[in-house]
């Protein structure tokens, strides 16, 4: 187990090395704004540019620029600096993780909390009404696009520009360690909102996974042994069902962290995709390099925390 | 001459592709002496009242964008000039409601411009002191300091060589004293130069790089790759940046991407300064959807959003909070680049004749209709000196501008003068067109590459990034794009030199980041235009410049559609003044709760 796990870090190492690559060679080569003149302004003299190219290491080659920044990033953690703020890239990432965490973890905990006892109940009581209601609903927050569901709720939810003022509106995050109490109803419409589409997703999915289950020889085997049905459906049946819930789970989160643009955008919420976004609009490769890097590990560790978890999940999976 | 209005047209742009085409200007009434007319009940900058307001309370500003640079020595964006113009005291500045006089600022009156127009002479006031932790008196010194360091490559100020290249020495500069700066005494400064150029470089005095910068504090900052002075600043003006003790502002009054805080500069004083400056503290909130914004603001108490607004809001705010939305005229030129020097578009009659042809009510349409443009008739916008001069409104009275909604019949004839005897284009020539994404441009684009094809033009249409449309294809000659249909030029200062000079000026074509897109190079308006650079004083240089602006009309140059005007937005009990100069973005230093 000990050597699978270090060969999976290994090749995680490997994939971030290539996905910082392909990033960086990505910004450079497509026709994208050019940094230099965007930070220049549009009245600069062509020296004015050179000059900004110059102090940002523009001038030199694709390959020099490359190996400095590999260096910097894997040697020093140096993810370089903001070309507008000159703001060092790894305390603009780490300012806004805060935020984009608690987005995250705590749409996912209210996913799993909404969409597995669905699932499971459908699956149970499958073609009830229950069962029905539930997947027609699943189906339609499916199809809601993210950013439109959040608008919405903040029309209906909001308590700014809400018909019923319920919920404090966008712009209203403060971080945790500010205050805890703010922090948690700042995020409850988010993560409602981020939740919805992936709780009916997620649903959907132990629906099928539990009804495949529930029709195995051991499961028949556990009722005969005479445990009761509860016992069989939580130890036997969801235990087994859930082996490939985690694997999407850990992938989805990994995924949020990097990448809860809109929901950060329509809520005002200052997280690692909205960063991510301006840093894109403005040309400013260091940070999207950075962000993009930091996406990369999150899937990367992600992975690698599902392979063990699988192992601890499921006593089958072994590995040599 | 400046991005800074470019930009704000582009998000305006974004912002009123749809749904305002029915917001018109029927029923308007004419707002102060602006040639511009606005519907009844909306603000304009120069109709806000400038004092009487209450003293006290915080402003919340709502921004979707973040800042470019808050350096004074880098700023040059709109969004960047509402942090700049509230804690940096330039030289000069203008009051909200005018775009055409600059008053003393820093400098405790009108500069002294010499016989020969080679040497400006300022005195600065007594008494202005700098934010903590540098606290002392402002000195000529720090006035020479601030503009030097405009030359330094880790500064790299964008307009440094465009407007002070006449200052003796500073074409070598590098960030250090040069002889085109001296300061004989602890209140004076002299600027010395090398050709009669005073006017302009005295009306680029109220950009924020002639605000003081202490070099004691600043240099060590400067000397980083590239300087970090932003994120260190102190302020002159009545309120600053929260910072620590050492004056760091990156991370306390200011988080990228997410907030800054102005608070009350301690340093300051009224008996210098003619803003009142009733705000105690601004917080301006970064990011968010600009529709949740907009009716935040609308909705909420002591809000203003301080950047074009969505289309959705500006129609909302004209039907149910009319006084609440300020419309600003002056908010720059938008109009089609043709390529004066090769293809079809070198021959004037085919400029003519797509001027002619072009339904320029279309593209204003797309862009918001009458309420947030006016067609655009010639290059001087309104507000700027020379606009009436040039033509106001209507324009020069030549036929192919006398019809907005265009006319097929009058092209032909353009056409037919060109030597295409069917009234369309027969050569075998494929445009190059390149317009940008997003809307209205986009719309824009569609609009004029149709038009083209109705000339019998065959098109290679393309729509790219604005910011890759200028950098990649249309500010590099080389490329040698016919038609580019979504330019925008607007002036760093009310000076007609700055609206026309740049994008018409033959001696301006460079290699890259060229700014005159249709490389218009014609001999006679060049000399012109050097003649009127040298002149001195507001109306003669209004009617030197106006009388350029009729013969780039004469020319075709380009092709003109839209003036824009800026709508932007605060809640009821705001009483917010808008700066003219600044597209109508509010004024923290004027701006008041009520």
């Amino acid at each position: 187990m000990t050597r699978y796990i270090i060969r999976r870090i290994l090749w995680g190492v490997l994939l971030l090395i290539a996905v910082t690559a392909l990033t960086f060679v990505l910004f450079r080569i497509l026709p994208t704004g050019d940094p230099a003149r965007l930070r220049a302004g549009r009245n600069a003299s062509p020296q004015v540019i050179a000059e900004i190219r110059h102090n940002l290491g523009l001038d030199k080659s694709l390959l020099a620029q490359f190996w400095i920044y590999m260096k910097e990033v894997f040697l020093h953690f140096n993810l370089g600096f903001s070309y507008y703020s000159s703001a060092p890239v790894r305390s603009l990432i780490a300012n806004r993780l805060g935020a984009t965490v608690s987005l995250a973890v705590g749409a996912s905990i209210v996913w799993l909390g909404i969409g597995l006892p669905i699932g499971i109940v459908s699956a149970l009581r499958r073609r009830s009404l229950l069962d029905r209601a539930s997947m027609g609903s699943a189906l339609v927050l499916v199809s809601a696009p993210e950013y439109w569901l959040g608008l919405i709720a903040l029309y209906l939810f909001a308590a700014d520009i809400g018909k019923v003022k319920i919920f404090p509106g966008a712009g209203s995050y403060v971080g945790l360690t500010s205050d805890p109490w703010k922090w948690f109803t700042s995020l409850l419409l988010p993560w409602l909102v981020l939740a919805a589409g992936s709780a009916a997703i997620y649903a959907r999915l132990m629906r099928s996974s539990l009804t495949e289950t529930m029709g195995e020889d051991y499961i028949r085997t556990a009722r005969a042994k005479g445990l009761s049905e509860r016992r069989v459906v939580m130890r036997h049946g969801v235990r087994a069902a859930i082996n490939p819930i985690m694997t999407i789970l850990a992938l989805d989160i990994a995924t949020l962290l990097g990448s809860a643009v809109l929901v950060e955008t329509v809520f005002d919420i200052p997280g690692i995709g909205r960063l991510n976004y301006d840093a894109i609009t403005h040309s400013d490769f260091p940070i999207v390099q950075g962000t993009v890097l930091l996406g990369a590990l999150f899937i990367v560790v992600a992975n690698i925390l599902v392979d063990i978890a699988y192992a601890y999940l499921d006593p089958r999976v072994r590995y040599s | 001459m400046s991005q800074v209005r470019m930009f704000a047209s582009a998000a305006l742009a974004g912002a009123l592709a749809l749904g305002l085409a029915a917001c018109g200007s029927s029923g308007s009434s004419v707002s102060g002496a602006s040639p511009i007319k606005v519907p009844k009940g909306i603000q304009t900058p120069q109709t806000q009242a400038q004092s009487g307001g209450k003293h006290g309370g915080t402003l919340t500003v709502l921004n979707q964008t973040d800042f470019e640079h808050i350096d004074p020595g880098q700023a040059y964006f709109n969004i960047d000039y509402e942090v700049v113009h509230a804690t940096q005291r330039p030289l000069y500045s203008y009051k909200p409601n005018t775009f055409a006089a600059p008053s003393p600022d820093m400098a405790s009156g009108p500069g002294q411009i010499s016989a020969d127009g080679k040497t400006i002479t300022i005195q600065i006031r007594h008494g202005v002191h700098f934010s903590p932790p540098v606290n002392r008196e402002v000195t000529s010194a720090d006035v020479a300091y601030a503009i030097e360091r405009g030359a330094n490559a880790n500064v790299a100020n964008p307009y440094f060589l465009s407007y002070f290249s006449s200052l003796v020495g500073a074409s070598k500069a590098t960030g250090g004293p040069f002889p085109g700066l001296t300061t004989p005494d602890r209140y004076t400064i002299v600027l010395h130069l090398t050709e009669p150029r005073a006017q302009i470089v005295l009306d680029a005095l109220v950009l924020p790089l002639s605000a003081p910068v202490p070099e004691e504090f600043a240099k060590p900052l400067d000397a980083k790759k590239p300087t970090e002075y932003g994120n260190y600043q102190v302020a002159t003006g009545p309120y600053m940046l929260e910072s620590d003790g050492a004056g760091k502002v990156l991370g306390i009054g200011y988080q990228p991407g997410k907030s800054a805080t102005l608070v009350r500069n301690p340093n300051w004083s009224a008996s210098t300064d003619s803003r009142p400056a009733y705000l105690d503290q601004i917080d301006v909130k970064i990011g968010g959807d600009t529709t949740v914004i907009g009716r935040q603001v609308l909705e909420g108490s002591g809000m203003v959003q301080n950047e074009a607004p969505a289309q959705s809001i500006v129609k909302l705010a004209y039907e149910k909070f009319r006084s609440q939305l300020e419309i600003s005229p002056g908010a720059g030129d938008h109009y089609i680049a043709v390529d004066n020097k090769q293809g079809p578009f070198a021959d004037i009659n085919v400029r003519k004749a797509f001027w002619a042809a072009l339904d320029r009510t279309a593209l204003n349409k797309a862009r918001g209709g009458a309420l947030v443009t006016n067609v655009m008739t010639h290059f001087i916008y309104p507000e700027i000196p020379g606009f009436e001069a040039a033509g106001g409104l209507a324009g020069p009275q030549v036929d192919y501008n006398d019809y907005p909604q265009g006319n097929a019949v009058l092209a032909a004839k353009y056409m037919k003068l060109a030597g295409y005897p069917s009234g369309k284009y027969t050569g075998s020539k494929t445009l190059q067109v390149v317009g940008s994404t997003g809307s209205p441009s986009a719309e824009d684009a569609e609009i004029v590459n149709q038009t083209l094809k109705n000339l019998g033009f065959q098109t290679k249409f393309n729509l790219v990034d604005s910011s890759v449309m200028y950098s990649k294809y249309c500010g590099v000659p080389a490329e040698a794009i016919d038609v580019c249909p979504n330019v925008a030029w607007g002036a760093d200062f009310g000076d007609p030199q700055a609206v026309l000079d740049v994008p018409f000026n033959g001696k301006n074509i460079v290699s890259t980041a060229n700014n005159n897109w249709g490389l218009v190079n014609n001999p006679e308006i060049n000399k012109a235009m050097d003649a009127a650079e040298s002149i001195v004083g507001t109306q003669a240089r209004a009617a030197a410049w106006a009388s350029i602006d009729r013969k780039l009309v004469a020319q075709a140059v380009a092709i003109p559609f839209d003036w824009d005007k800026q709508p932007n937005i605060e809640s009821s009990n705001v009483a917010g003044v808008g700066d003219l100069w600044d597209s109508g973005e509010w004024d923290y230093s004027y701006t008041s709760l009520k």
